[in-house]
């Protein structure tokens, strides 16, 4: 007995070395992709040590109180707007059944397919005068009626009802596969349909909302098109206004700074919400069994869900698609098909290229047991924070200084004049989009990568298979969806992307983001419209995509 | 999906040796393909137009980045000696200046552009030409303005515009321009003064762009929009008829014309400092000055063009011909900054 014991000891403690081992390589592999994901936003935080520039403190004086005040202003409307459209109709359409249900399921998404500024754009041209509103109220000589859309309150709007998906896809996803046991035995106890939804439901979906909101929150401070057309300062039209018209890259710095911090309390503010929480496999959940009601109450929750989805979605694509047919004459030419092309091969590359470093990055932080690690790697999603141009300068610091070191190494080692490896190519443009979009990434696959209880992998791991073994044989099929929904998210993002791609983008190639922007930045927003409904096209066939996915999960 | 992505790795790597590799031939001069790159805020129908012109006439292939001009300094400043840029087009004269103080442009000695450009018109070292031209002229609402009311800039200071100005933000580059020209007439504390008055007579808090002040003119928000006259041009002759109704219905007014003139502003351009194509990008400049060129800039686009050989297009003729502000556009970029921070301590947003 006692050799066998003794043996027993020492294979386990070969193992606990080997673990040990494997624990720092996966820790240094970790710290390597932040850092690799980080290097931008290094490269600007060491821009900070240089000091504010001299205009900081007139920033200070005379802006400051105004971008913060718009930004928390748009911090809340947002959240309120966003929470009530993204997890009441999550809600709606995981619990009932009613008239175009599965329609509406889709339609709920597809306003993520539109850009935000292109939404702000149209709604302008919904609302102003001459803009189709005012026409409907001339003919109905109602025409004093006005309303006004381009102040901070119509800017929440915009945001909100083009980035309200993002929580109704987390929540729904929640409702749809976690909820059907727990709402079942609380209808056997006779809870009211209310209660069982704010007392139960809300409760335990609330990571999954949070981790929406979060999202949409960080495009909400990054917004830059939508916030300067509608006049309102926020901090990311204060950082272009230092950075260029200050001519202040120090000060626009300072001011990245103060935003990234406002995103990191809100990245604290979900864990520390998340904290007693432990998401565990409940895979036996049963799905909901929808309930049908009264005719009228279905009609009803049609037309709660159809307002979303009209405001969202039909209003402005029928505003674009107007412009379209006025403009089409003049604007459209066999290059947009080039154009989609190109747009849509940049954006799935991207998003693989992206997803690939967010699953390593997951899956590395998860094997390494040291401490610390895990909040680390979430350093890597900080980049969705940073506004797109400023992500490009950051990635041109790093990037320039080893392409003029390799231009130099050619030349002088070699005698060869060589032009840019990294900057002007897509290996730049790729490299920043996947800072920018990490978070997008991240998200969805570690969702679904909780909900893999660790048990499975660590008995395989006791059996001696290696990590990257059981990650493909056990943990990637079960994440599979995860990581799909994860390439189309960021697929989308990429291909609604502007200011990091007019940086970065090569000679020679062209996006629709950026051909709209050509029209609208120019006050041609009705030239603008076909550029952007190819985008949304474009981007409507992964949503759908995006759907059946979301659902057979 | 390991395999994907190593091609699509390999794809963009090669994808980037190839674009090198066809920099290199244009820098050694081995290849017989001719190219000069642009980097330019214009993004206009017309300007497609003409460089394909351009291609076609001399056989040299144009390159394009399109950006803001600011976007584009900065990427210009962080290649440095390396920067493929030939050439830089901006929309303001403002943007040249500085690209030409931050060390980004180089002299260009040309008999053409010395001959075709006027001399308030370009960089007095010759390190950026005007191309074309644009006024800053006020929209009246024709039923509630008299135009004996409206005189200069200055006079929209005056209380009698009280609640009734309508104007964009103090980011707009056009604005910008127009306080830099003030602060060089008039002195900074007038300039500061006249900021302040201005917001006072604001009818709104500054919004959307120039097209929008017209609308918001007619709507009856205000009775006066500081606008662009090429803007005025294109909504005359947009495709959406409400759009020329309303364009219709504003009065155009060319402040001050009994003193120094209605301030202008250009769309120009200058050759990079470290151009790899030099000698293209000085004849593509030439070839943007030429007759042909400028037609087309003036009738497509609504712009008035530089050269004087060349009319305006009709819609711009109808409006009568105006005194201009001769002030050298290089003075508006020396005092760009300075008008920043004025507009911000007058709380112009």
């Amino acid at each position: 007995m006692k050799p066998a014991g003794s043996n027993e000891v020492f294979s386990i403690k070969s193992r606990l070395r080997r673990l040990k081992r494997d624990t720092n390589r996966w820790s240094i592999l970790t710290l390597a992709i932040v850092l690799f994901i980080a290097l931008p936003v290094i490269a600007i935080a060491v821009k900070l040590l240089e000091g504010p520039g001299e205009t900081w403190w007139h920033l200070v004086d005379n802006l400051l109180a105004d971008y913060i005040g718009n930004s928390v202003f748009l911090i809340f409307g947002c959240s309120i707007l966003v929470l009530i459209m993204g997890v009441g109709c999550a809600w709606l359409v995981a619990r009932f059944e009613f008239p175009f249900r599965k329609q509406l399921e889709w339609l709920l998404i597809l306003p993520l397919a539109i850009p935000s500024y292109i939404v702000a754009y149209a709604y302008a041209g919904v609302f102003d005068y001459g803009g189709s509103l005012n026409l409907i109220l001339r003919f109905l000589d109602f025409e004093f009626i006005r309303i006004d859309i381009m102040n901070k309150f119509g800017l929440a709007f915009v945001l909100s009802i083009s980035l309200f998906p993002y929580v109704y896809v987390s929540s729904r996803a929640f409702f749809l596969n976690q909820a059907g046991n727990l709402l079942e035995a609380s209808t056997m106890l006779g809870v009211g349909e209310f209660k069982s939804f704010f007392k139960l439901m809300l409760p335990l979906a609330r990571p999954a909302i949070v981790a929406g909101l979060v999202l949409v929150l960080m495009e909400v401070l990054n917004d830059y098109g939508a916030a300067q057309y509608f006049g309102v300062n926020t901090f990311t039209t204060g950082i272009f206004r230092a950075w260029f018209s200050l001519e202040e890259p120090e000060t626009a710095v300072y001011l990245s700074a103060l935003l990234i911090s406002m995103v990191f309390a809100l990245i604290l503010f979900e864990k520390w919400q998340r904290r007693n929480m432990q998401v565990t496999g409940n895979k036996a959940s049963r799905h909901i069994h929808r309930k049908v009601g009264a005719p009228l109450m279905q009609w009803f929750r049609f037309f709660l869900v159809l307002i979303p989805v009209l405001l969202g979605f039909l209003i402005p694509v029928a505003q674009l698609i107007y412009w379209a047919f006025l403009t089409a004459h003049k604007v459209f030419d066999l290059n947009f098909i080039l154009l989609s092309l190109q747009s849509f091969g940049i954006a799935l590359i991207t998003a693989i290229v992206t997803v690939l470093f967010a699953t390593l990055l997951i899956y590395f932080a998860k094997w390494s047991s040291v401490k610390g690690i895990k909040s680390i790697s979430k350093l890597g999603i900080l980049g969705y924070a940073i506004p797109g141009a400023v992500v490009a300068i950051g990635i041109m610091i790093p990037t320039l200084t080893f392409d003029k070191w390799f231009i130099n190494i050619m030349d002088t080692v070699f005698g060869i004049e060589t032009g840019f490896l990294i900057n002007g190519t897509l290996v730049a443009l790729v490299y920043a989009y996947s800072v920018r979009f990490l978070a997008v990434a991240y998200n969805p696959i570690e969702s679904t990568a909780l909900k893999v209880s660790d048990s499975i992998p660590d008995s395989s791991k006791m059996l001696g298979v290696g990590n990257f073994k059981t990650f493909f044989k056990i943990e990637f099929p079960l994440i599979k969806t995860g990581i799909l929904s994860a390439i189309i998210l960021v697929f989308i993002d990429v291909l609604k992307e502007l200011p990091l791609t007019l940086i970065l983008k090569p000679f020679h190639i062209n996006t629709l983001a950026v051909k709209a922007f050509e029209y609208a930045s120019d006050e041609m927003v009705m030239e603008a419209a076909i550029p952007s409904l190819f985008i949304i096209f474009t981007a409507t066939i992964p949503v759908i995509f995006l759907n059946r996915l979301l659902i057979k999960e | 999906m390991k395999k994907l992505i190593l091609t699509v790795f390999s794809i963009s790597v090669l994808f980037s040796c190839k674009n090198s590799d066809k920099k290199d031939e244009a820098e050694t001069g081995a290849s017989t393909e001719q190219e000069v790159n642009v980097y330019t805020h214009r993004h206009y129908e017309s300007d497609q137009e003409l460089f394909k012109k351009f291609e076609e006439k001399t056989g040299i292939n144009v390159n394009i980045i399109n950006a803001s001009a600011d976007e584009l300094i900065q990427k210009m400043t962080m290649e440095g000696e390396q920067s493929p840029a030939d050439v830089l087009i901006t929309v303001d004269a403002g943007r040249l200046e500085r690209a030409k103080s931050n060390d980004l442009l180089q002299a260009v000695s040309s008999d053409i552009l010395e001959e075709k450009v006027p001399s308030h018109l370009k960089d007095a070292n010759d390190y950026w030409f005007g191309l074309t031209k644009r006024a800053r002229i006020i929209a009246y609402a024709k039923d509630r303005v008299e135009e004996s009311e409206l005189s200069t800039y200055e006079d929209l200071a005056s209380d009698k515009w009280k609640d009734k100005i309508l104007i964009r933000s103090s980011s707009n580059i056009y604005n910008q321009s127009l306080m830099a020209s003030i602060i060089v007439h008039d002195g900074e504390e007038e300039a500061k003064k006249w900021a302040a008055g201005v917001v006072e007579n604001m009818a709104r808090s500054p919004k959307g762009g120039d097209r929008d002040q017209i609308k918001a003119v007619v709507a009856g928000e205000g009775d006066l929009a500081v606008v662009n006259s090429y803007y005025v041009g294109k909504m005359l002759n947009s495709n959406d008829t409400e759009e020329v109704e309303t364009a219709e219905k504003v009065g155009l007014f060319f402040p001050n014309q009994d003193g120094r003139g209605t301030h202008i502003n250009v769309s120009g351009a200058g050759v990079a400092k470290y151009a790899p194509n030099k000698e293209n990008a000085i004849k593509f400049i030439e070839f943007l000055i030429s007759e042909d060129a400028q037609k087309v800039f003036a009738h497509s686009n609504y712009e008035y063009p530089v050269n004087e050989k060349v009319s305006s297009a009709p819609q711009l003729q109808e409006w009568g011909e105006f005194k201009e502000d001769t002030l050298n556009l290089s003075k508006l970029g020396e005092n760009n900054k300075k008008a920043v921070i004025l507009f911000d301590e007058a709380g112009w947003k």
